[in-house]
């Protein structure tokens, strides 16, 4: 009883009074272990707290903690495989989420390793992960993000192909279709107008403030 | 002590109900109630004559008193002229040492940029919905702690959100029961069988944008 309440003061889970106590002592295990082997933690917290908050049962949000624990393990082995002796926690949480999002461990490896400066290993991650996320397939994905890079685009173009793929889906292409415009360098996709790396800005910038998400 | 009427007793004491409306068996409760209150000593309270020519005597006993002055010399306001006599050559190595403070410290500055919060604007159509809130990795999944407000225009919700730099994941919850996704932003699998939206804040020159 005392270990489990020490437990429960330590993570701050049921304190927020959304995890039962028996689910929060098998989180902060899986915790432990995650930390011993260099894996960020919170993520698993926070996904035992999302799980309690949407009132998922015990033992599915406890397998959900334990198949992100996976994917944070696979993160920080392609990242290490890609050259990174010791991935950071930005690293392996957008790594995780490129993987969750439709890319497999070999192109997590190949982005984290094409992602010498001026990108960031954790940006690109976001970027493709994002990409995936919006639909395109993983393949188109990859090849999207590699070849803005090695065409020499900014980071910050970088940062807005998502929205230059969102725009093209808004315009009647699929998501497949916008990013292969994208790559093609030219705008061929359906619905597409904007050239890949026009010299438009970047949308929303200016110290960040007051932007819109999309409504 | 305490002493709890019946509710028609206080109609009564408060002048809405007559003691012949009272039903009997409240009757004398009710005729308790009206000795207390007739009790009460009404008189007005009148000051001695000579208490505001003692208030004012305090005030300005204070006033003179020399800590007071001193107070008031510390916060009240005065011109002051103050003259530098410079060398041009003390004037140059000021201003040398100015642009090598700058160098070091803007890039202190610049990280405190990078860590400062992106504001995000959620907006939701949910027509005929109660409420609705946006929860996320951002809030602790916190449903209370985000609440959209309806806008002028019919079943459009909205709230803006400050959020770190990173990837977050969230969801819409409608009148605190249906958990629903964001139908304009990319969406991964929670875990739990449904999706989550996604919202990612990166660094750029300086501050945060979101993707």
């Amino acid at each position: 009883m005392g270990v489990l309440l020490a437990v429960a003061v330590a993570s701050g889970l049921p304190a927020q009074g959304r995890v039962p106590p028996e689910v929060a002592a098998v989180v902060e295990q899986l915790a432990d272990s995650a930390a011993a082997v260099g894996l960020p933690v919170e993520p698993l917290r926070e996904k035992a707290i999302e799980g309690g908050a949407k009132g998922v049962p015990g033992e599915r949000v406890i397998a959900a903690v334990r198949s992100l624990v996976a994917r944070l393990g696979q993160a920080a082995a392609a990242a290490r495989a890609a050259g990174l002796a010791k991935p950071g926690a930005e690293v392996i949480e957008a790594g995780a989420f490129a993987l969750n999002a439709g890319l497999d461990r070999r192109e997590v490896e190949a982005l984290v390793r094409r992602s010498r400066p001026p990108y960031t290993p954790a940006a690109t991650l976001r970027v493709a992960g994002t990409l995936a996320a919006l639909g395109v397939p993983a393949v188109e994905t990859a090849q999207l993000v590699e070849q803005a890079m090695d065409a020499g685009e900014t980071p910050g173009e970088l940062l807005d192909l998502p929205q230059q793929v969102e725009r093209g889906v808004a315009r009647g292409a699929s998501p497949g279709a916008a990013a292969a415009g994208l790559g093609l360098g030219r705008a061929t996709a359906p619905g597409l107008t904007q050239p890949h790396g026009s010299p438009q800005g970047p949308q929303g910038q200016g110290q960040g403030k007051g932007q819109s998400h999309k409504p | 002590m305490k002493m709890e009427y019946h509710p028609l007793v206080k109609q009564l004491l408060d002048g809405e109900l007559t003691f012949a409306n009272l039903p009997p068996e409240l009757r004398a409760e009710g005729e308790q109630a009206l000795r207390w209150v007739g009790a009460i000593d009404r008189t007005p309270v009148a000051f001695p004559a000579a208490l505001d020519e003692r208030v004012m005597a305090q005030v300005r006993r204070h006033a003179k008193s020399p800590a007071g002055r001193a107070w008031r010399w510390l916060l009240g306001s005065r011109e002051i002229d103050i003259r530098f006599h410079v060398r041009p050559w003390a004037a140059l190595g000021l201003a040398a040492a100015a642009a090598v403070a700058f160098v070091v410290v803007r890039p202190r500055f610049e990280t405190a940029a990078l860590r400062a919060p992106t504001y995000v604007r959620f907006i939701f159509y949910a027509p005929g919905a109660r409420t609705v809130s946006v929860a996320g990795s951002f809030n602790q999944w916190d449903a209370a702690a985000a609440p959209l407000v309806p806008t002028a225009s019919p079943g459009v919700w909205t709230t803006t959100v400050a959020l770190p730099l990173g990837q977050h994941q969230y969801a819409f919850l409608v009148d605190g029961v249906r958990w629903v996704t964001d139908p304009t932003a990319p969406t991964v699998d929670d875990g739990f069988g449904q999706r989550n939206s996604v919202v990612a804040v990166a660094a750029q020159d300086g501050g945060g944008r979101a993707l």
